[in-house]
């Protein structure tokens, strides 16, 4: 556990000081800022336009910052070698996995936790009124990254670190659009169709299960209990890819 | 480089920067766009997640905006309106501001028919609140044919009455329009509850008309209020026995 934590804050440290981050989230804060501006062409509807745009900023560059960071994480160790001095030392690649992916997530707190306090701030300032339903979105944007984190770094394992950011990036949106995938399921009369598409419905991560933003519209109430089902959703996919990722790191011959 | 090749860099640099500015300069002014624009039907996003349905019905709600404002005061063609208010409602049903907006601005497009439409759509998606009756009461009394809209613009005005949050000039109204409609019995209900229901005015307003609207003579009046005791808390009947019947004191 002692090493996983150590990979874990080398990682977080190495990551967090990374400037591309900096930059990206520069570039975030200034896209939230910016829906100020759609807010005052929204005719009264400034508060709904700022956690709207807001939210999707935050999701957007969450996601760029999780699929390119988690990429590189263990392709540039492998690449640049240092992988053998870590191997060196009593630390198993399972171990190395894991604690990688834990820095990370720190990062991914710090990064998502920053955007999602600016934009509460933000909207707050300008609806006149705090709105929770902002941090609970955050929290749930921040656990789909995470399990974006795992499946990226998962494919970061057998392949280059742009082509899993690629994928990472179609896994974001396939997950968001999975319940079409049981929608076209249904839709099938021919029995393989049906399997095929049956099977992509239960290994594409279910992304849009539940969603505050909808409910920050007045669109629909969320139930606590369905929050708390899809977190424990979430996570447990997460240890599924975390744990096919070591599987297939463990067998790698550099 | 020696000199000169650096000021043939900066006369290059410039005139670059010339050609550049010179271009947008020239530009035409922006013209009035088409104002038949291609609207996806709703159906075409409604199979997304929530979360990026509701992020399309913003976006589209502030192209609306965009597109009213530029063709209410150029060509008065506001041909892809409904279309555009259907997406935005359809995508998001709850969204009570476009539902208004759309019906309103459907009167700028002379179809004030599908700003009625949109409102009742609109009350059938979020029936607990009173201003969609009380703008369908609106349009019913100023659009719908002469000898229809007293009564139906009453009927639409008695029911926001009867939604949480209604104002009490909306009861008055409702019973305002039963009268002006000849509508004797309705009138008189109606009347009974903006007493019962109102403040000190509202009750001031509903006796003076319920004074005009009940019979004169005595006896045929008495047999008049005791039909409406159903409607009266017995803890105010005796107050309201003795406003309607203090023109005989």
């Amino acid at each position: 556990m002692s090493r996983v934590a150590a990979v874990a804050v080398n990682t977080f440290r190495e990551t967090i000081r990374d400037r591309v981050l900096a930059v990206i989230l520069l570039f975030a804060l200034a896209m939230i800022v910016a829906s100020l501006w759609l807010a005052s062409i929204s005719l009264g509807q400034e508060g709904r336009m700022i956690k709207d745009f807001g939210l999707v900023a935050v999701s957007v560059f969450g996601l760029v910052v999780a699929t390119f960071v988690a990429a590189s994480l263990v392709r540039k160790e492998v690449d640049k070698r240092t992988v053998f001095v870590i191997f060196s030392k009593p630390v198993s690649r399972a171990e190395f996995i894991w604690g990688k992916f834990a820095g990370l997530a720190g990062t991914m707190f710090a990064v998502v936790a920053g955007m999602t306090v600016f934009l509460f701030l933000l909207a707050w300032n300008v609806a006149g009124g705090p709105s929770g339903s902002i941090l609970v979105a955050g929290l749930l944007i921040y656990l789909q990254l995470l399990v974006v984190v795992a499946v990226t770094m998962f494919f970061s394992t057998f392949t280059s670190a742009i082509l899993a950011s690629v994928l990472g990036i179609c896994v974001f949106v396939a997950g968001q659009l999975s319940h079409n995938v049981l929608s076209l399921t249904r839709l099938g009369h021919s029995g393989v169709t049906r399997a095929v598409s049956e099977s992509v419905f239960y290994v594409i991560p279910n992304l849009s299960a539940v969603d505050v933003r909808a409910s920050l519209a007045g669109e629909g109430a969320i139930r606590a209990t369905s929050l708390a089902a899809w977190s424990v959703y979430l996570a447990a996919y997460a240890v599924v890819a975390l744990i096919a990722a070591s599987w297939i790191f463990r067998r790698k011959e550099f | 480089m020696g000199r000169l090749g650096r000021l043939g860099a900066v006369i290059a640099a410039v005139a670059c920067v010339a050609v550049v500015v010179a271009y947008q300069a020239t530009r035409p002014a922006s013209a009035v766009s088409n104002p038949v624009v291609f609207i996806p039907s709703p159906a075409f996003y409604e199979r997304l997640s929530p979360s990026t349905r509701l992020t399309v019905a913003d976006v589209y709600w502030l192209y609306t905006i965009q597109y009213y404002g530029e063709h209410v005061d150029s060509d008065h063609r506001l041909d892809s309106l409904p279309a555009m208010i259907r997406l935005v409602t359809t995508l998001s049903p709850h969204f009570r501001e476009a539902y208004f907006f759309g019906a309103f601005d459907m009167i700028d497009a002379g179809r004030p028919d599908i700003g009625y439409a949109l409102l009742e759509r609109g009350f059938k998606a979020n029936p607990s609140d009173w201003r969609f009756p009380f703008y369908l009461g609106f349009f019913a009394y100023t659009f719908a044919p002469q000898a229809d809209k007293d009564s139906v613009a009453s009927q639409w005005y008695a029911t926001a009455a009867k939604l949480p949050g209604a104002p009490q000039f909306v009861g008055r109204m409702a019973a305002e329009l039963a009268t002006n409609g000849n509508e004797q019995r309705k009138a008189l209900e109606l009347w009974t509850l903006v007493y019962v229901q109102g403040d000190k005015y509202s009750r001031q307003k509903a006796v003076a008309a319920l004074d005009k609207l009940l019979p004169a003579d005595k006896v045929a009046r008495e047999k008049a209020v005791a039909s409406l005791k159903d409607l009266v808390p017995p803890d105010l009947f005796d107050q309201f026995i003795a406003d309607v019947f203090a023109r005989y004191l």
